[in-house]
């Protein structure tokens, strides 16, 4: 009886099973279940790994005899496995009794033990016993060491699928160690800690990340592993190199030979790097940076495993450097608003919602005399307010905790018990919709207010002295005017050509100098606020042709012809009349002094709820330069002007401000040498109109 | 033109007084002069003048008082009182006539629209 086809079958079935087992544990078992067969004589069989660490057969399978526990661990040295492991070959025994290193099983029979070579080092052994002796011969040999044989591959692969494992396992450790990166929050740590776990995670030798300035379209270097030289702070243009590459094209990149890559940047142009790869980091489509990798070993080949696992990685360590981007960003916005805070010459305290102090700035221990410690925790209102201005302050902390901003100027104590006064603003901490306190600043204005007091007590004075002096000096100008008057009549009596000349320059003297006190007494009452109108019913016709007779001596002074335009009926007007009066007539005189052997016309007509005077002549004109400078007090043209054509330089400034008491205003255009227009407009019932703001002159 | 207008004029500046009087009694005006409210009342009241010159700013009685006080002694004949103010503030006018006075003018005194004042309010007297 043959029995080849036996262990054919055996080995078949063996391989069979073994092709299926992913396990080592799996795969020793189906080898040893597989070669199981009692007509081949193959009564016991085991199945040793050695234990690298100590060097043990550890027992991972056994059929064939009960008792035997699978775990069983036989120290080197001893055992006809033993020598097996030790040298490599198959060992048979033919009768195991006479073998002393026979470890016993049986009382009589024969071994056969056979190494699992795994790269030439013997990982562990088979052992095959049958109990006849001279069992085996040259064909079980070749069967067994077959079996060995396909065992030491499966139990390779089964390792090799081990340690991939493992290393997928850890991969993805690091992969979802990324969450941990997302909350670290300092951004060149991130960045370092991005490059690290990629680097680890590819198995590369090096790598680099950059951040995009969207500002600057510009690729910097912050993170750098690559042996040659210090790139962190490398700048790289959009585009420019495998980092600028990805960022334009958002799409991961593979160089294999970084070296004959056209595309490489100069700052790249020395390193020893084989292979490059590289991939955008984006938060959707926004481009945050670039990270790449790089490897100086020709043999790593990347592959579309690596590029699987850096655009997975990607995303990740993208949203992480934006939070440490954000971070930073609101980390200084933070630094900032405190230094603001601190330096503040504000007073700025933070009250809770029940209106204590959780925290107050220099300034207000400063302004208050308090130190924080002093007053944390206490009631604002209690510690700077007295009786008298509790209420006040109550109704301003009501306000801002209801929340609207609180505003107003009002006393406030100090630790000392002086009193300063304050400008103070009381506003509402919202957090999300939510108050979580109230913000209350107080501005030291007790100089300010002074300076203002003294600032209005000192016009009032200016306006007092300017209205007491003006008529002080009304009183001799009365005789000197009165005076020389009565001499220049009596001269002219007496046909004295020559007294009545002089004394008729000292009574125009006399009367210049009685305008100019009448104008700035006018001025001086308009800015102390004195000066009143008196507005009544007139028909505006009726002023005009007082003026129209007033002015015709005027007039005629420079052979000037005076023309008059005005629509039949005006209506009433109410006005102040007196004013209107001067008014005109200060126009008028002022176009007809600067005017010669041309026309001044006086121009009127209603104009909505207003009624235009023009005053037009033909003369000499002015700038436009000249023509803002007009309506200020003492400005006439230029200085020169004052002494051609006398006039106290102040009828336009009074004029403009006549017009706008009355809620109106006088305007000018001109040409120079084509003459001017000055145009009055009055409201016809000026009753209850409000002045127009008057600038200080 | 029957016999000549009698003037009082009452003022306190030395200046003013003289320099007024004299341009008056050159139109032809007979001219009595009060140096203060009282001795302008006084006069006023006994002294049979056509129209009085009241400067406003007197001493002791100003000028508002004197007038009220003429106008509450005087019987019969009213004479006709012209104000005189260095003012000329607004309102000063309505204060003098309310003060019994028939007219009113600033100081500096205008001789000719004075002139012309004192002219219209006699015309109204006569």
């Amino acid at each position: 009886m043959s029995r080849t086809p036996a262990r054919q079958s055996a080995l078949l079935r063996l391989s069979a099973e073994i092709g299926a087992a992913l396990e080592e544990d799996d795969v020793c078992s189906r080898v040893v279940h597989g070669l199981r067969d009692e007509s081949l004589g193959y009564n016991l069989i085991g199945l040793f790994l050695v234990d690298e660490h100590t060097g043990e057969r550890v027992l991972k399978a056994c059929e064939g005899l009960k008792g035997v526990k699978v775990g069983m661990r036989i120290a080197p040295g001893h055992g006809l496995t033993d020598q097996a492991l030790r040298t490599g070959k198959l060992v048979y025994t033919a009768d195991v009794s006479k073998a002393p290193d026979y470890v016993r099983t049986f009382a009589k029979g024969s071994e056969v033990d056979i190494p699992l070579l795994v790269e030439g080092k013997a990982v562990g052994v088979l052992c095959v016993q049958s109990r006849d002796v001279n069992a085996f011969g040259k064909p079980d040999f070749e069967i067994l060491t077959a079996a060995a044989n396909q065992a030491s591959i499966a139990i390779a692969r089964a390792r090799l699928l081990v340690e991939e494992r493992k290393r997928a396992d850890e991969q993805q450790a690091l992969l979802d160690s990324m969450s941990d990166l997302a909350s670290a929050l300092e951004l060149p740590k991130v960045l370092r800690a991005v490059l690290n776990r990629a680097v680890k995670l590819l198995g590369v030798t090096g790598g680099q990340v950059a951040i995009y300035h969207e500002d600057t379209r510009e690729m910097e270097i912050l993170a750098s592993e690559i042996e040659q030289g210090d790139y962190v702070g490398t700048r790289l243009a959009y585009g420019e190199g495998a980092m600028g590459t990805v960022a334009r094209t958002r799409e991961p990149m593979l160089i294999q030979n970084y070296d004959e890559w056209s595309g490489r940047a100069s700052a790249y142009s020395d390193v020893n790097i084989h292979s490059v790869m590289c991939a955008p980091l984006l938060i959707g489509k926004r481009l945050v940076g670039s990270i790449a990798t790089t490897h100086s070993d020709p043999k790593r080949i990347f592959g579309s495993d690596d590029l699987r696992r850096l655009t997975l990685f990607a995303p990740q360590a993208a949203i992480a450097i934006e939070n440490a981007r954000l971070f930073t960003i609101a980390d200084r916005q933070k630094q900032f608003f405190e230094a603001v805070v601190e330096a503040s010459p504000v007073a700025i305290v933070t009250l809770d919602n029940q209106a204590n102090i959780a925290q107050l700035n220099p300034a207000f221990e400063r302004v208050f005399g308090w130190t924080a410690a002093e007053v944390l925790g206490k009631s604002l209102d209690a510690l700077i307010t007295t009786p008298e201005t509790l209420e006040e302050a109550r109704a301003y902390t009501n306000t801002a905790v209801a929340m609207q901003t609180a505003k107003g100027i009002g006393k406030r104590k100090r630790k000392d018990g002086t009193f300063i006064d304050v400008e103070l603003f009381g506003v509402p901490v919202v957090v999300s919709g939510e108050r979580v306190g109230v913000f209350a600043l107080y501005h030291d204005v007790t100089e300010l207010l002074r300076a203002k007091s003294d600032a209005e007590s000192a016009n009032k004075a200016k306006s007092q002295f300017l209205a007491s002096m003006s008529h002080e000096l009304r009183t001799p100008l009365n005789a000197i005017i009165g005076y020389s008057e009565m001499l220049e009549e009596d001269a002219r009596a007496r046909d004295d050509s020559e007294s009545t000349g002089d004394l008729q320059k000292i009574r125009s003297a006399g009367k210049h100098l009685l305008a100019l006190i009448n104008d700035i007494l006018d001025l001086s009452k308009i800015e102390a606020g004195r000066m009143d109108l008196l507005i009544e019913p007139v028909d505006p016709l009726t002023v005009i042709s007082d003026v129209n007779a007033t002015v015709q001596p005027l007039v005629a002074v420079n052979a000037n012809t005076f023309v008059l335009k005005a629509p039949s009926s005006l209506g009433t007007m109410y006005t102040d009349v007196t004013k209107l009066r001067q008014m005109l007539l200060n126009l008028i005189s002022n176009a007809a002094k600067f005017t010669e052997k041309g026309t001044v016309s006086l121009i009127v007509e209603k104009n909505g709820s207003e009624i235009y005077f023009r005053v037009r002549d033909t003369g000499i004109g002015i700038t436009t330069e000249q023509m803002s400078r007009l309506f200020e007090a003492f400005a006439q043209a230029d200085a020169g002007t004052t002494r051609r054509y006398g006039g106290t330089g102040l009828g336009l400034a009074i004029t403009r401000r006549f017009c706008r008491l009355m809620g109106g205003d006088v305007t000018g255009e001109s040409e120079p040498g084509a003459g001017s227009t000055f145009t009055i407009r009055l409201p016809i019932d000026a009753r209850a109109v409000k002045p127009t703001p008057q600038e200080t002159a | 033109m029957s016999a000549a207008k009698r003037v009082l004029l009452v003022e306190d500046n030395e200046m003013n007084r003289d320099m007024l009087s004299r341009r008056l009694a050159k139109r032809g005006f007979e001219v009595g002069i009060a140096m203060d409210g009282r001795a302008g009342v006084d006069m006023a009241l006994t002294g049979n003048f056509d129209v009085v010159l009241m400067d406003m700013n007197l001493p002791e009685i100003d000028g508002w008082e004197a007038a009220r006080m003429i106008r509450a002694g005087e019987k019969g004949k009213r004479v006709a009182i012209i104000a005189l103010t260095a003012h000329a503030m607004q309102g000063d006018r309505e204060k003098a006539l309310a003060a019994g006075c028939d007219e009113y003018d600033t100081k500096p005194v205008d001789f000719e629209r004075l002139l012309a004042k004192i002219a219209a309010a006699l015309g109204t007297k006569t």
